[in-house]
């Protein structure tokens, strides 16, 4: 039952902001567009960057995105992460 | 298996309090200085978490003989210093000790940080017969262990100051990655990265000396490994796989690198001319099992990046997804070659006769 679920992809790509912003030691990530790549150019998480992310969204939404995205395709931008773990969100 | 043992300085590495003794720093532990130079000896990384000045680390090598591989001194929380240092070497709670006099800084550790296993300094003597701190087979590589992790210190911090790409840096460092035909010499390297590697581990279990041995000698099985070296030092060995040549497909049963390679272009050469040498072979794809646990979400990352993909199970048996032989899930990744592929880098050779 979520209701909203624009709103609620935008309220975690919110906290995966915050998240890389701190992984990153970078606060240019609190103000990127939803569209800005993970990986790479874009954020540029390295592969082991992109594991940390992960660990962090288990712990903060109990969303196994390692476990349930076999080709990590949910890594591709801020939005396509933030819509993954939203679809998969309990009902608050 | 415990790959670093972290230690605490005041009255722990040290004989007494370095702050408290400033014309005359103690001297190192009398018991347990020879237990680290054994430890280092085996191959297992030494690392400093102390409440002090970065100096005090500095004489602790000077009376230890040791260099360590990682260092923080400071008034934080022993847990977050402890973060940092297998953040820095890309270590697991799991494979890491902590050896510190001080109950509370032992129980803020074991609180925090459950995996990580919590020593006082009179555990110690008698831990060196554990298990845990006693490699299966000490390679070259193994015995290096701490020296190479040193040269990562330094490569890691010329790399933050370069301003050019990555690609940039690889040529800048003199990078040379090398993928060979394995000779009986690197078996025992291999097995160890077998045991030692998760982050990039397809399989997720380990090679035993005498299935390597038999692997070496199949006619349908090819096994390399791939060595890595720059300006800054001699990784020697740093991975390693399994094909399985037939025909049409060629199958990489067993994948696996080292984290110290992390970032320097060898897992995207060793993907790369798998597919290259496949292509050239006549085959028309590449396929891989590998067991998914988040651990080795580094190397799916990459098998994605190499153009591999998680889909449309095997034709024998009709299953993308299901259980590898030891409980745990897998799926297979494929990687169609019709099409150019991208060449290799100039920095990756593989010399050798290949299928």
């Amino acid at each position: 039952m979520t209701g909203e679920p624009a709103a609620d992809a935008a309220m975690v790509a919110g906290e995966l902001r915050r998240i890389l912003a701190e992984i990153t030691g970078d606060d240019g990530a609190l103000a990127a567009p939803p569209g800005t790549p993970l990986l790479r150019d874009g954020i540029g998480l390295d592969s082991v960057g992109g594991t940390v992310l992960l660990a962090e969204v288990y712990r903060r939404f109990g969303i196994d995105v390692a476990g349930e995205d076999l080709n990590l395709d949910s890594l591709a931008t801020i939005g396509t992460l933030a819509a993954f773990v939203a679809e998969r969100r309990p009902a608050a | 298996m415990i790959k670093c043992v972290i230690w605490d300085l005041d009255n722990t590495l040290l004989h007494g309090t370095y702050l408290e003794s400033p014309g005359r720093p103690p001297d190192a532990d009398r018991e347990l200085a020879p237990a680290l130079r054994e430890l280092a000896g085996r191959g297992v990384l030494q690392a400093v978490a102390s409440r002090n000045p970065p100096e005090a680390a500095e004489h602790a090598e000077r009376v230890t003989g040791h260099r360590f591989a990682a260092v923080r001194c400071g008034w934080g929380a022993k847990s977050a210093a402890i973060t940092g240092i297998m953040t820095e070497l890309g270590l697991a709670a799991g494979e890491v000790a902590f050896v510190d006099d001080d109950a509370l800084e032992r129980a803020e550790v074991g609180y925090r940080l459950p995996g990580v296993l919590v020593l006082a300094p009179q555990d110690l003597p008698g831990a060196l017969e554990w298990p845990d701190f006693s490699p299966p087979a000490l390679t070259d590589e193994g015995r290096r262990r701490g020296e190479l992790y040193r040269q990562r210190r330094v490569r890691q911090d010329e790399a933050s100051a370069f301003g050019g790409s990555r690609e940039d840096f690889l040529r800048y460092a003199q990078t040379r990655v090398t993928i060979a035909p394995a000779e009986p010499a690197d078996l025992p390297r291999l097995h160890e990265l077998s045991v030692r590697t998760h982050q990039f581990n397809s399989a997720g279990a380990e090679l035993g000396a005498g299935e390597l041995a038999g692997l070496l000698a199949a006619p349908d099985r090819c096994l390399a490994v791939v060595r890595l070296a720059d300006k800054f030092g001699d990784d020697g060995i740093v991975g390693g796989c399994v094909i399985t040549v037939a025909p049409r497909t060629w199958e990489v049963g067993f994948l696996m690198m080292s984290c110290r390679a992390l970032g320097r272009g060898v897992i995207e050469a060793l993907l790369g001319w798998i597919c290259l040498r496949a292509q050239a072979a006549g085959a028309g794809e590449v396929a891989l099992p590998c067991v998914i646990s988040p651990r080795n979400v580094p190397l799916r990352i990459a098998l994605t990046g190499a153009g591999f993909r998680a889909a449309a199970g095997r034709q024998d048996d009709g299953e993308a997804e299901g259980e590898s032989g030891n409980g745990q899930r897998s799926a297979w990744y494929r990687r169609p070659l019709g099409g150019q592929l991208a060449e290799l880098p100039s920095y990756v050779s593989a010399p050798g006769a290949w299928p």
